[in-house]
């Protein structure tokens, strides 16, 4: 693949480029005009969502903010009832549960995606892809109603007990074993990211093109190595792709986490503890979505949690450019 | 590798896809989707006792000439009620379909507010702001049912009906007394050989009216609770959500208490009567313990004297036998309808639900409204206007 | 250097070589073991989540209850017909909006370079973190509070905004990894970019953009939030029936939303099926 991470076709230096850039014309040519009119149109209608979106959501949360001011974005207290409104904890519990949701997601969704891509053989990999992306399409409150009735006892009675009483990592679990807590809320959001990581990156995978893998075997990699060295790296746009969606939905996802993180808008003491997210707090909050102080800040929450979201794009996308935007493996070589 | 395709796969997947959605747009356009099919007015014009098909009385309730669909949103709390008492009315007139939505009083309060339902329903009636905040003018509202808030628990070797006053209840709320041992229950309960097990309280999560029930018995008892949260006036929305776990609508507290032992939580009192919960004796105002029961309810519900939109709280009432955690349930509708058939159908279900429909009450774990709660709800429903703006109905 | 050093140093080379082949072998079954255990790892929850859904609904699954307009709990003869269709018809119209939206902004991304287009690919993955919920309050502001009514419109609007920036993405990336060569070519012949975005671009990453589109798909499918908003009453979608039922006292109405969800995934297997094969059968043809 010859294309990096930010824009459309590569910019190399050569006679290959003027061909390329004689190629890449900005004009419109004879015939044209349609299919630009319809590119155009299709961009500026997503534009146009996007903008109206950031718009409500920057008018309705308005009121808020004139009420709270910018502390709004790290005031600790989140207490409706006494009428505080500060999204300082719940910020950091949805960068936690996220985080923790990646740690589980992106191992095993990328070593998933190895399995079906690499290493299964044909007549698993087609079939078990589907059901895996058909969990992509179990309800959020299915999902949620799950963690609650089975997960919840399983996690206070016998995971939560046995993660506590490990020797070193113990520490990270101690504390009384509700059951909802930031560690289930994680593990749900695993769950329900999960089917994205695999199947993106399963694409992503399969699109590097065999020349590469056959390059490194050539050179006497073993089939592992071929993968981890030629292919993982070949698919690095779409693997990041991946991530960034699943990020995505397990920052916003609200119903399912706010069933088993145990909404206790206070900082966690501990990954067993119960916790609060920004989606979690939404959700509880929406029913007082009438006009007013209480809607208006609900709608904040979301403005913060887009500005979160922005932020964590923006950081994952700088790390990835600085950590290798030129092509790793055999087939930067080549192109 | 640029074949000329052919271009008839292409077309082929788009034209099927086409049909495939035009066949689904016009089967759901086909089949019932709000608003009856049926025209309206009746074929054939019998005469009825009934009028001028404005009359309200029990056998007048249901009849009516034209098939409306009402759709209402509101408590969590009143569920069962009103969908087993909406069903039996549509049996008896099928005319009139309901569609309620129970997402919880504030989303009942925040449509009807916008005139997006025909009728919302509260378990606290709306405050002088909220009424003034409402599009469509002057919103009635009439209470439909009494219930009351079980404190349910999760204690194996514990009694049942344990008994529990308000200090205790707030020490167990605001994370002061935090295992099932402590002498602190033993002294009040009577009983002294509960298990040594963690305290796991479990709140609302999202604003409710059991909630705000069980503020106000606490802000009315403990003063250590008045002192913890700050005030001194209950809130929907529970005020000390970093103690326990908090838990969205009736089922999700209920799910917990039911799967986890030292659990204890306020659930609507049918919520827990469906699930066999083990409920406390809570303390009331005449120093007696009294469990939550249809007859403690009701004799809850008939301490109301004055009872009104703004004299509405019947917590911690005195009386003999009387449960201190009662609230009646308020249904919001407009004064001025636009559409005189809706209106028709709205009133006469209305008036059907707060008479005849009270018979379903009992067995779902809420009690049939006391005589004069009746007669107030009826006199409220006479004040429901239709399109010309004088009142439609008489008795 | 004396033939015998000469010999020794090549068998040290080749036991070095051999020790680390067989080091690189161990290494490799292991990580294969591991993505193995991965796979494993990635089905299990769908397994239990399909085992106790399917325990749980189904007893109320028959035909009546796919073909029956809902009756209150407790009531027999009931069954979920109105969510159905008010879900295939949110769905439906959801999909006409945002899949061509989606196709051209995607265009329109792979075949630019430059601020705009950047700016437009960082919004569109912003936007997949924004709740649900927020985007049905948007929903809600835009088109149910103006006209003082909930509507079916308005569902799917709130659904294709959902759906929209996942689309985008994934379609650019299959466009990107799939067809940039052969796009280059295409131009290169000078054929019309419209003419090869459609026979060349579209086709042959057609595969892949079923892929990404159906996740989207799957996951607006699977949504309620938005719904919560936008619909009426809890009758008219699958999911939103879920959520009410789900949270009623009466076990049979849960025993209703379980079914109701069993029918959402099969709904959703029929349509990834029948999707794939669809994108099997039209790159098979280009071939």
């Amino acid at each position: 693949m010859s294309s990096d991470s930010t824009g459309a076709l590569p910019r190399e230096g050569g006679p290959v480029s003027r061909v390329r850039a004689a190629l890449l014309q900005k004009r419109t040519r004879p015939g044209e005009h349609a299919y630009t009119v319809l590119r155009w149109g299709g961009a500026g209608l997503f534009a146009a969502v996007v903008v109206a979106l950031l718009i409500s959501i920057a008018a309705s949360s308005s009121q808020a903010l004139a009420h709270s001011g910018v502390g709004f974005l790290w005031s600790g207290t989140w207490n409706p009832a006494a009428g505080e409104y500060g999204a300082g904890i719940l910020v950091v519990g949805t960068l936690l549960t996220t985080a923790v949701a990646m740690v589980i997601v992106v191992p095993i969704g990328l070593g998933t995606a190895a399995f079906l891509s690499e290493l299964a053989p044909g007549w698993l990999a087609g079939p078990l892809s589907t059901l895996i992306g058909l969990l992509a399409a179990v309800p959020s409150i299915v999902v949620g109603l799950w963690g609650l009735i089975v997960l919840t006892p399983i996690f206070a009675n016998q995971v939560e007990p046995f993660l506590a009483s490990m020797p070193l990592l113990g520490w990270l679990f101690r504390g009384e074993a509700y059951g909802p807590s930031i560690l289930l809320a994680s593990v749900v959001l695993a769950v329900m990211t999960l089917p994205t990581m695999v199947a993106l990156s399963r694409t992503a995978l399969a699109a590097v093109p065999v020349a590469d893998r056959e390059a490194a075997l050539a050179l006497g990699a073993t089939r592992w190595q071929a993968v981890r060295k030629a292919v993982i790296p070949a698919a690095r746009s779409g693997i990041q792709a991946a991530v960034t969606l699943a990020v995505g939905r397990a920052m916003g996802e609200s119903i399912a986490v706010a069933m088993v993180i145990g909404n206790r808008p206070a900082l966690p003491t501990s990954l067993t503890a119960p916790g609060a997210t920004l989606g979690s707090a939404i959700v509880n909050q929406f029913a007082e979505a009438s006009p007013g102080l209480g809607a208006s800040s609900v709608i904040a929450l979301g403005a913060v949690l887009l500005l979160l979201t922005v932020a964590v794009n923006a950081g994952g996308q700088a790390l990835l450019r600085s950590g290798g935007g030129h092509r790793a493996g055999t087939a930067g070589a080549l192109r | 590798m640029i074949t000329r395709p052919s271009a008839r796969g292409w077309k082929n997947t788009l034209v099927g896809l086409s049909a495939l959605a035009l066949v689904s747009v016009i089967a759901a356009c086909g089949s019932t989707s709000g608003g009856g099919s049926t025209p309206s007015g009746s074929a054939t014009a019998t005469p009825s006792p009934c009028g001028s098909n404005t009359v309200l009385s029990a056998t007048c309730d249901t009849e009516t000439q034209a098939s409306v669909t009402l759709t209402g949103a509101g408590a969590n709390s009143i569920e069962p009620f009103f969908e087993t008492v909406f069903y039996e009315y549509n049996q008896k007139n099928s005319r009139t379909t309901v569609n309620y939505s129970p997402a919880g009083s504030s989303v009942g309060v925040s449509d009807i507010q916008q005139a997006t339902v025909n009728f919302g329903d509260s378990e606290i009636p709306m405050t002088s702001s909220q009424l003034s905040a409402a599009t469509g003018g002057t919103v009635l509202q009439i209470p439909v049912d009494l219930g009351g808030v079980a404190i349910s628990y999760n204690v194996p070797g514990a009694p049942a009906n344990l008994k529990l006053d308000g200090p205790t209840l707030a020490g167990i709320f605001d994370g002061s007394i935090t295992n099932w041992d402590s002498p602190l229950i033993a002294t009040v309960s009577g009983v002294s050989n509960l298990p040594n097990l963690a305290i796991k309280p479990v709140h609302r999560a999202d604003a409710s009216g059991p909630g705000y029930d069980l503020e106000q018995y606490l802000i009315d008892t403990a003063p250590a609770w008045v002192t913890a949260i700050g005030t001194s006036t209950p809130s929907r929305t529970w005020p000390l959500a970093t103690v326990g776990i908090g838990e969205q609508l009736n089922t999700g507290v209920a799910t917990y208490v039911s799967q986890t032992s030292g659990s204890v939580g306020f659930v609507e009192y049918g919520y827990a009567l469906q699930n066999g919960f083990v409920n406390a004796a809570i303390l009331d105002a005449a120093g007696a313990y009294v469990a939550p029961t249809e007859a403690s309810i009701a004799l809850a519900g008939a301490q109301a004297a004055n009872l009104s939109s703004t004299n509405f709280n019947v917590v911690n009432e005195t009386g003999a036998g009387v449960y201190p955690l009662a609230n009646f349930s308020w249904t919001l509708v407009y004064q001025k309808q636009s559409d005189t058939t809706t209106a028709i159908a709205l009133g006469k279900l209305l008036d059907w639900v707060v008479t005849t429909g009270q018979q379903d009450a009992a067995a779902l774990g809420y009690s049939p409204l006391p005589a004069n709660v009746a007669s107030l709800a009826q006199k409220t429903i006479l004040e429901i206007e239709g399109s010309t703006g004088t009142p439609l109905f008489s008795s | 250097m004396s033939v015998a050093s000469a010999v020794s140093r090549r068998e040290l080379v080749r036991a070095a070589a051999q020790r680390s082949l067989t080091r690189r072998r161990i290494n490799g079954r292991i990580a294969q073991a591991l993505c193995a255990v991965a796979a494993v790892a990635s089905v299990a929850p769908l397994v239990a989540l399909l085992y106790y859904t399917i325990s749980r609904g189904a007893q109320v699954l028959s035909w009546g209850f796919l073909v029956n307009a809902p009756t209150p709990p407790g009531i027999p003869g009931g069954g979920i017909s109105t969510a159905i269709t008010g879900s295939a018809e949110i769905v439906g119209l959801a999909l006409v909006i945002a899949i061509p939206i989606a196709l051209l902004a995607a265009l329109f991304l792979f075949e630019r370079s430059g601020r705009l287009a950047a700016a437009l690919r960082f919004s569109a993955d912003v936007l997949t973190g924004v709740p649900s919920i927020i985007i049905g309050i948007f929903a809600y502001a835009l088109l149910v509070l103006p006209l003082h009514a909930f509507s079916d419109l308005a569902a799917a609007f709130a659904l294709a905004v959902l759906m929209l920036p996942i689309m985008i993405r994934a379609d650019e990336e299959a466009m990107r990894t799939i067809a940039l060569d052969l796009w280059e070519a295409g131009i290169a012949l000078g054929a019309r970019r419209g003419r090869v975005a459609r026979s060349v671009v579209l086709r042959g990453a057609l595969p892949d953009l079923v892929t990404g589109n159906l996740l989207a798909i799957a996951r607006a499918v699977g949504e309620t939030a938005p719904l919560l908003f936008t619909l009426a009453t809890p009758v008219a979608a699958m999911t939103l029936l879920i959520y009410t039922d789900g949270t009623q006292a009466f076990p049979i109405a849960q025993e209703t939303a379980w079914g109701t969800a069993l029918v959402l995934l099969a709904f959703v297997l029929l349509l990834s099926v029948a999707a794939k094969i669809a994108a099997w059968r039209i790159s098979r043809r280009a071939r």
